[in-house]
């Protein structure tokens, strides 16, 4: 009965994932050299808040890149509708359990092993969201560069949990609930924190079921679905043993140092798992403070190896990114690491049919502000990362940095005032205009950095709290000194966007700063919202749209 | 003297409502689990940054420091900047307020004439098929959630027979020309105010059936029959002038709840008005936009009720104010 019950639950496993979508192979990539565009003329970013209705929105053609598509009923209706095209990606999220290693029994290691090996992730991952997502046991998402796949959390192995718990002295009563070594009283009753399923429905029934799955070897928990407010003050205030949680990490694996460095156990810290281990904080302090890529690389390796023999979280699954675009369309960029609703693909998109025409993208919410200073949505952003450039950009193969504004850079480590500190030499392109048809000079990038370290400016503030010095020594050259040496400085400079000092001479309060409802004299047509980036603010009827133009400067276009 | 005593004793009462509001309104609020920076959740956000946050929303005030603001802020109708968009909230609700309006004064209107209409015709024609088509309808009108007779009004009319636009309030790009225009904002807000008028009209065509067919049970009504007053006199002249006291009493009384319970229209035809902003608001924690915004629904509240008194009084002359002359 046992068999057929294994079998019948394989077959219908092998059934939900005949998913029609897969992810490109490795190394697909795109020639980002050959891009040179935007192409589109006018491009429209379109509110449409309810994903039912951006789904039919898209069916009828009133919309052409439609990002964030996560439902599998969607998914799988999109796909086998020839008039789309869909493109799969790898993700930075990463949805987890953690312990509060200050409580006992979460704080004994073999418990949180045995734990991790009672997880099913491959069937709650295959059940729960179709094959859509990827079940997880590396502390990183795989898609990170620096992730290390060698280092990783226990997978499903219930009865070596069991033999691993016996064999640390474990017993269990006649409920089959374990008992502690040298104790004669079970484990209490246990709660794993969750949202609600009313917000998250997926994730309330995984930590039902994770619970149900710990269970099974004897640890008392259930599920305790909470506001997702209440259940962030829990895990504030520490009154919690375990809670389901997931993040969208970036690029960098300084996160981790975020999450498990025993001075990030404090107020507004993330150490909320409260790791506290000396050679812990040793390793994450190198990864941190790494002179170079390959130190920081090493660094990173090492904080996942300790990662995985502490194991303070538990990592489950990894939601992939999922993107359609109309076949009215080509030159979309999809790639194993970013799915096609990308800036890429804005560069190189152009009708099918050769006949120009409007490009619609959908925007699944609608920007709170456009101010750059205050703006933290995704949706912000994706409204501003069109206009404002960086240093650097990230290249959708591999994640690695790519000249942009800046032809090149170097790291070094020097030493001044006999303090090691990390030296950002960046040598700027020559050909780069401002929407206003000023030139892009050095001096533009050190009044934004002086700009942002002055007004100690929140969303700014952890990128540019260490620069020490900003010197300019021609037009296209920028050195920027830091107080310490870290190698994700250059991210943290070359990452961000830029603006006319020019523009930051003129701004009296960048909080109440309303930059797309103040026209800029002399120029008919432009807002002060410009900066260098491909496509022109033209203007946004709240609620509605944003509408941009292709800016006719841009260094990309071939003239 | 009674009446003015009794308005005194109103006004006060409504003073006294407000005033409780306001203290509500700004405890409650930061009662609730979490606050606006504690769900900032990003890792590459250290500590420090999250009290450069606070210091920017003004959150590091003592208490005391921050509710005096706010009931000054509330007493000038200046509510702040909203932490999400640091604009004036006054200025973010009155953006949006155009599009609510738009949205709820015809779907409220028509919401009322056609319930009250069927009402009064399940009344006239008890027992017979009309009013059992009325009373069916009337509750399945009533009992239907909003998103779904949206979703299903938005596949049908816009999807599988596209008679009206998907989403939004106008057409990407809008068209040129005033006339143009106006025709296409009043196309994109017909679906929706025709959902709101299908969810909406059915509560009050039970409502008013049942007061009218209490009223007509009367003996006043009896003796107007006898007296051989036509029938239509009789239940639009008669009856329906005596259920209407109660009716006025509903209708203003369901205005703020009316302005509220526009989030899910909003959201699921994509349009930009008050009652998402009130969700977002309390959702995000955004304190001054949620204290502004709730300010202004209890002053719509108190006064809906207040102008409700005295209309009733108007409808109904025989209603007295002075505690001694009323009965």
């Amino acid at each position: 009965m046992g068999g057929f019950k294994r079998w019948l639950a394989g077959a219908l496993g092998a059934l939900v994932m005949a998913v029609p979508l897969a992810l490109p192979a490795q190394g697909a990539g795109v020639d980002l050299e050959r891009i040179r565009g935007p192409k589109v003329r006018d491009l429209y970013l379109v509110v449409v808040r309810d994903p039912d209705a951006a789904i039919l929105a898209l069916e009828r053609g009133k919309l052409d890149i439609l990002g964030d598509v996560t439902r599998p009923s969607d998914i799988r209706r999109l796909s086998k509708d020839p008039r789309f095209s869909l493109s799969m990606a790898e993700n930075f999220h990463m949805a987890q359990v953690g312990f509060n290693l200050r409580k006992f029994p979460w704080n004994v290691k073999e418990l949180r092993r045995a734990a991790a090996m009672a997880i099913p992730r491959d069937r709650l991952v295959r059940e729960l969201f179709s094959g859509y997502s990827a079940p997880l046991t590396t502390f990183l998402p795989p898609v990170s560069p620096y992730c290390d796949k060698s280092a990783a959390a226990p997978g499903l192995d219930v009865e070596g949990a069991r033999a691993l718990l016996k064999k640390a002295g474990w017993t269990w009563n006649a409920s089959g609930i374990l008992v502690p070594p040298g104790s004669k009283t079970p484990l209490p009753p246990a709660t794993i924190l969750s949202p609600t399923a009313g917000v998250a429905p997926t994730t309330a029934e995984l930590a039902d079921r994770i619970a149900a799955a710990l269970r099974e070897i004897g640890i008392p928990v259930k599920a305790e679905p909470l506001d997702f407010a209440a259940m962030v003050q829990r895990i504030d205030e520490r009154k919690f043993d375990l809670y389901l949680m997931a993040w969208q990490l970036g690029r960098d694996p300084d996160s981790l140092y975020s999450f498990y460095h025993s001075s990030m156990d404090v107020r507004g810290g993330y150490n909320q798992t409260g790791l506290k281990d000396a050679v812990m904080d040793g390793l994450l302090e190198s990864l941190r403070y790494s002179p170079d890529e390959p130190a920081a690389r090493k660094a990173a390796r090492e904080v996942q190896k300790a990662l995985a023999d502490r194991l303070p979280i538990i990592p489950i699954y990894t939601r992939y990114s999922v993107a359609a675009v109309s076949r009215e369309w080509k030159g979309a960029v999809a790639t194993k690491a970013s799915a096609a609703d990308n800036s890429w693909s804005l560069l190189s998109m152009e009708p099918a049919s050769g006949r120009e025409k409007p490009l619609y993208w959908a925007l699944g919410d609608e920007p709170r502000t456009l101010n750059p200073f205050t703006a933290s949505t995704a949706t912000d952003w994706q409204v501003l990362g069109l206009l404002y450039d960086t240093l650097l950009a990230v290249s959708p193969n591999d994640l690695s940095d790519l000249p942009w504004l800046a032809r090149s850079w170097k790291v070094e480590t020097v030493a001044k005032a006999g303090a090691p500190k990390t030296r950002l030499t960046f040598s700027l392109r020559g050909d780069v205009v401002w929407q206003d048809g000023k030139p892009f000079t050095a001096k533009d990038v050190k009044a934004t950095l002086l700009f942002l370290k002055k007004h100690a400016i929140p969303r700014y503030f952890d990128s540019v709290r260490d620069i020490e010095s900003v010197t300019v020594p021609d037009d296209r050259t920028v050195v920027v000194t830091m107080k310490n040496v870290s190698y994700w400085h250059l991210h943290s400079i070359g990452g961000l966007p830029l603006f006319p000092a020019a523009l930051l001479d003129r701004i009296r309060d960048w909080r109440s700063w309303q930059p797309s409802r103040t026209p800029l004299p002399g120029k008919t047509g432009l807002t002060e919202l410009y900066g260098t980036g491909p496509f022109v603010f033209r203007e946004s009827k709240a609620g509605d749209f944003v509408r941009f133009s292709r800016n006719e400067r841009f260094w990309l276009i071939p003239r | 003297m009674p009446v003015k005593g009794y308005w005194t004793r109103r006004l006060g009462g409504a003073a006294c409502v407000v005033a409780i509001v306001l203290v509500a309104n700004f405890f409650l609020f930061r009662l609730m689990p979490g606050d606006p920076v504690a769900t900032v959740l990003d890792p590459r956000f250290s500590p420090e940054a999250k009290a450069q946050l606070e210091a920017l929303y003004g959150l590091d005030q003592p208490l005391g420091v921050q509710f005096l603001l706010y009931l000054r802020r509330m007493a000038t109708f200046d509510f702040g900047l909203s932490f999400s968009t640091q604009r004036p909230v006054l200025d973010e609700i009155l953006e949006r307020l155009p599009n609510t309006l738009a949205l709820l004064v015809p779907a409220y209107l028509l919401s009322v004439l056609l319930g009250t209409a069927l009402g009064v015709i399940a009344a006239r024609r008890r027992g017979q098929l009309a009013e059992k088509a009325v009373l069916a309808a009337g509750a399945v009108s009533f009992s239907f959630p909003s998103f779904f007779v949206q979703m299903v009004l938005l596949l049908l009319f816009a999807y599988a027979f596209p008679l009206f636009p998907l989403r939004g309030s106008l057409s990407i790009p809008p068209p040129e020309g005033t006339w143009a225009a106006a025709a296409d904002r009043v196309w994109h807000l017909a679906l929706p105010v025709l959902s709101l008028v299908l969810l909406g009209f059915g509560g009050w065509a039970l409502t008013v059936r049942n007061l009218v067919v209490k009223v007509m049970g009367e003996d006043f009504m009896i003796l107007a029959r006898a007296k051989g007053i036509g029938e239509r006199r009789l239940l639009w002249g008669h009856a329906l002038r005596a259920a209407l006291p109660p009716l006025l009493t509903l209708f203003l009384l369901s205005l703020p709840g009316v302005v509220s319970g526009a989030v899910l229209t909003e959201t699921v035809f994509s349009l930009h008005g008050v009652g998402r902003f009130l969700l977002d608001s309390v959702l995000g924690q955004d304190y001054p936009a949620a204290g502004g915004a709730f300010y202004l629904l209890t002053l719509i509240t108190v006064g809906s009720n207040l102008l409700a008194d005295f209309l009733v009084q108007l409808a109904d002359p025989r209603i007295k104010t002075g505690g001694e002359e009323s009965r």
